[in-house]
Parts: structure tokens; C-alpha cells; sequence
């Protein structure tokens, strides 16, 4: 019976120990979360590797990075997060772009036809407009550019209800707390949300363009630096741009 | 240069929940510490959840009830033009029920411990079941007061995950001090969190300070 328990713990710790050698941890900017689903299933059948999803906003993530979370790469949703982790030694080689982001305009409310001139933001009828923390968000900062571009900023600040990421803006939206919302491509488009509501694309021209990028990080190289590079190179594949395309993010 | 506002819009949030549930808290309490039934364990126990509820749990049900494509956030919309979510009364209905506990408690532990002859004696000589109340038993208890009071101020003060969920850090409606704390971390703006941060460490440590030095005086002059 003991030596039964004994060979039981010990394959148990070797497994395990296996199943370490091929898991990654990865930080992965909030508009991302259904497409990092689809890139893990395609990486995944070619390899075998554990890949755990941290979500949240851009901002975020890099202020846990530098504080030292375990992290092997970061998917960002711009250039500066990344870039400022690149300053300050966390990364193993420069940031590089994987894809660019486009900014929507999404409702749920029946009675609310979202429209790219913003004018309707105005309205009475809209008492709440969910968008994500511009500090932290960079869908947040292209939308809190986008009002400011068209002189709406000041008059509808008060009716503004920040999200403290891409995925909690969505849920407000999406719940019908808010009227109406900025949000990614990605999201209102994928499987999950495809459907809900109403979107209108915003003219891409009128905000920074979020050009998104991945940084291979310092911790990899602790863990498991030969999956991290793979995956990390696989972002940059034809079949990762592929689905890039699928879910509307502009490839080039 | 930091804004005032989250602090004093946590301030207001904590009076008001101090407020409202002291005016709640007296009589429910007043009532579970009565005879025993099992209706009242049932309520008992309702008060005591928010104690073991991860305050996401409360924050989720609450912003699904306030939606207004739910039925009660739709019909408070209909009915009276009100919508809670992302609002300051919204914050509130959430703070009282997360601290409700921090306000009961206190109480109907000092009204359990008094002895019942003294409600006795109130009453045979002839005093009603109010002026019982608030003339007897709840000067006898002041201290349980004092830390409901308390307490609950001060938990509301550190109310975090229900306001993050419902709130949706609006500043001078719902960006609470905790909450403005946890954005500028995000933000990288450590000076300013450690500004917010410093201020609610010095403000607990004072509040707790007053509370215990307070009731060791009351139990010291309490037999005289």
C-alpha cells in the first residue's frame, strides 16, 4: 500500500514537472481575448504547450511586469507599453507589431443606431458612455482622442463611464448598463458578442492608429525560453496573421 | 498636484452609509436579539452574508439588477427616470448592504448581553417597547454603538471590489479613494498613490485609535 502511495506521488511530481517544462504564461492586452483563444488552438496543433492567459488592460499588465510578475510575453494593444518595458531591461529584444487595432462604436439598446459622426453622443437619450481608462487603455485613449477630435469631449465628459479595461468597457456595454460604448473590432465581432447589437466602424483616420505590439520578455529565459520564442515567432506567422485578419485587426 | 475629490467623495459615502444603516441597524437588531425563531435565524443569516461573500459576488448581482435590460433596473428607469449603476446612489445601496453586518453585529451583541431584567423593569413601570429602547437598553450599550458606528464607517471607507464593478470610476460620482488609489498604480502615478494611500493608513489608524480608547474609558466608568 505505501509503496503503492510512494509511486503515486512520485509519478504524480514527475508529470507535473513535466507539464511544467511546457507551460507559458502570457500577458495579453483585453482586446485580445478571443483572438489569443484561436491563436493558442492554431499554435497548439503543431506543439503541445500549456499556455495560461493573463487578461487585462495594456497598462496594466505592464505595471505588473515591472513589478516583477512572471510573465513570458506580452501581447500589447500599442508601441508605448511594450517599448517602455524595452527601456527599463524587461524584454529580450525589441517590441515588433503584430497587428493594428480598430476602434467601434457599439450599442445594445434597440433604439440606438450608433453613427461615425459621434453626433448622437449628444443626445438626451443617451445618458451613459462606457469607454476604457485612457490611462491605461489604449482603446480607451483612441476614443478619448476620436472626442476630442470632434469638439465632443467637454460636452459629454460627464456621461463618460470608464472601464478599468477593453473587456470591462465591453461588459458595460453589453449589459445594456451603458447606452453606447467604444470598444475594439475584435471584440464585437468574435464569436461571443457577434450579433448583440449595433457597431459602426469609426474613421481611422481621426485617432492614432493602435498599432499593437509583443514583447518576448526577461522571464522566459528562467522558464521555458525555447516554447516562449516559438510562440512569440508564431504571432508573427502567416497563419497568426490570418486570424488577425479574421477578427478584424489590420494586418501588414 | 491630487485631486480632493475621491476623498471626499469617499467621505460622503461612508457618512451616508453610516447614516442609513444606523437607522436600519437599531431596530433589525433590536429584533434578532429577541426570542428565537427560525425565521429569525433565516434573517440572521441573510445580515451575515455579506461578511463571507466575496464583495465581487455582491457587485455582480447588484450590476445585473441594476441593468436596465433587467426587470428591476428597467422598471425603476420606467417608473421614476432613475438608473443606479455608475451612479452615487448606486454606490450606496451597495455600501449598505456590504456593511450591514459591521452595523448589526456590534449592536445586537450589546443588547444580547444586558440582562433582561432590565427590560423588565422598563416595562413594568410602564415605559412602551420605544421609549425602552431608546431611554434603557441603547444608552446602556454604548460602546456596541460606537463600534457599529465605526466600524461600519470605516469598512465602507475601504470598499473596493463592489465599487470597481458598479462604479465605473466616475470622478466626483463614484471614483472613491480606494478606487482612485488602485488607477493611479495603473497609471504609474505612484506619488499620487502614495499620497491617497498615506491618507487612508493615518485616517484608519486614528479612527480605531478613538474607538478603542474610548471604550476602555466607557468600561472603566461603566459600574460606577
Amino acid at each position: 500500500m505505501r509503496k503503492k502511495m510512494l509511486f503515486f506521488f512520485i509519478s504524480m511530481s514527475c508529470s507535473l514537472q513535466l507539464l511544467a517544462q511546457s507551460k507559458l504564461t502570457i500577458a495579453v492586452a483585453a482586446n485580445m481575448q478571443y483572438t489569443i483563444q484561436e491563436l493558442i488552438t492554431e499554435f497548439n496543433k503543431a506543439n503541445k504547450t500549456k499556455i495560461d492567459v493573463v487578461l487585462g488592460a495594456s497598462g496594466k499588465l505592464t505595471q505588473q511586469v515591472l513589478n516583477g510578475a512572471p510573465f513570458d510575453i506580452f501581447i500589447s494593444a500599442d508601441k508605448e507599453f511594450p517599448q517602455k518595458l524595452a527601456d527599463n531591461h524587461f524584454t529580450l529584444e525589441p517590441p515588433k507589431v503584430y497587428a493594428q487595432g480598430l476602434l467601434v462604436l457599439w450599442s445594445v439598446k434597440p433604439n440606438i443606431q450608433p453613427a461615425k459622426d459621434l453626433k448622437l453622443l449628444v443626445s438626451p437619450a443617451i445618458k451613459s458612455i462606457a469607454i476604457a481608462n485612457p490611462k491605461t487603455a489604449p482603446y480607451g485613449s483612441a476614443a478619448e482622442a476620436i472626442l476630442k477630435k470632434y469638439n465632443l469631449y467637454a460636452i459629454i465628459s460627464s456621461k463618460l463611464v470608464t472601464g478599468e479595461s477593453i473587456t470591462q468597457t465591453s461588459q458595460f456595454i453589453a449589459t445594456r448598463n451603458a447606452d453606447i460604448g467604444f470598444t475594439a473590432k475584435a471584440i464585437v465581432i468574435s464569436g461571443e458578442m457577434k450579433g448583440k447589437g449595433k457597431w459602426v466602424e469609426l474613421n481611422s483616420a481621426d485617432y492614432p492608429p493602435i498599432e499593437q505590439a509583443a514583447a518576448l520578455l526577461k522571464h522566459a529565459k528562467e522558464a521555458n525560453e525555447g516554447a516562449a520564442k516559438q510562440f512569440y515567432n508564431f504571432l508573427y506567422s502567416a497563419k497568426a496573421k490570418a486570424i488577425y485578419n479574421k477578427f478584424g485587426y489590420i494586418v501588414k | 498636484m491630487i485631486a480632493l475629490a475621491p476623498l471626499w467623495l469617499t467621505l460622503k459615502l461612508a457618512l451616508s452609509t453610516t447614516l442609513i444603516l444606523f437607522i436600519i441597524a437599531v431596530p433589525l437588531a433590536n429584533w434578532l436579539s429577541g426570542d428565537k425563531g427560525f425565521f429569525k435565524i433565516i434573517v440572521k443569516t441573510i445580515v451575515s452574508m455579506p461578511l463571507v461573500l466575496p464583495p465581487t459576488v455582491i457587485g455582480f448581482y447588484l450590476l445585473l439588477a441594476f441593468s436596465p435590460a433587467n426587470f428591476f433596473g428597467h422598471w425603476l428607469e420606467e417608473w421614476f427616470d432613475i438608473r443606479l449603476v455608475f451612479s452615487f446612489s448606486g454606490l450606496l445601496i451597495a455600501s449598505v448592504i456590504y456593511s450591514l453586518p459591521f452595523m448589526v453585529h456590534p449592536i445586537q451583541s450589546g443588547l444580547s448581553s444586558l440582562s433582561p431584567s432590565l427590560k423588565e423593569a422598563a416595562f413594568s413601570l410602564g415605559k412602551t417597547r420605544w421609549q425602552t429602547l431608546t431611554q434603557v437598553l441603547l444608552p446602556n450599550i454604548k460602546p456596541s454603538l460606537l463600534t457599529g458606528i465605526v466600524l461600519t464607517f470605516a469598512h465602507t471607507v475601504g470598499e473596493f471590489g463592489v465599487v470597481l464593478m458598479i462604479g465605473g470610476n466616475m470622478p466626483g460620482k463614484t471614483r472613491t479613494a480606494s478606487i482612485a488609489i488602485y488607477d493611479e498604480v495603473e497609471a504609474f502615478n505612484y506619488h499620487n498613490a502614495n499620497v491617497y494611500a498615506g491618507i487612508l493608513l493615518v485616517l484608519s489608524f486614528a479612527i480605531l485609535l478613538i474607538l478603542y480608547s474610548f471604550n476602555r474609558k466607557m468600561q472603566q466608568t461603566k459600574f460606577y
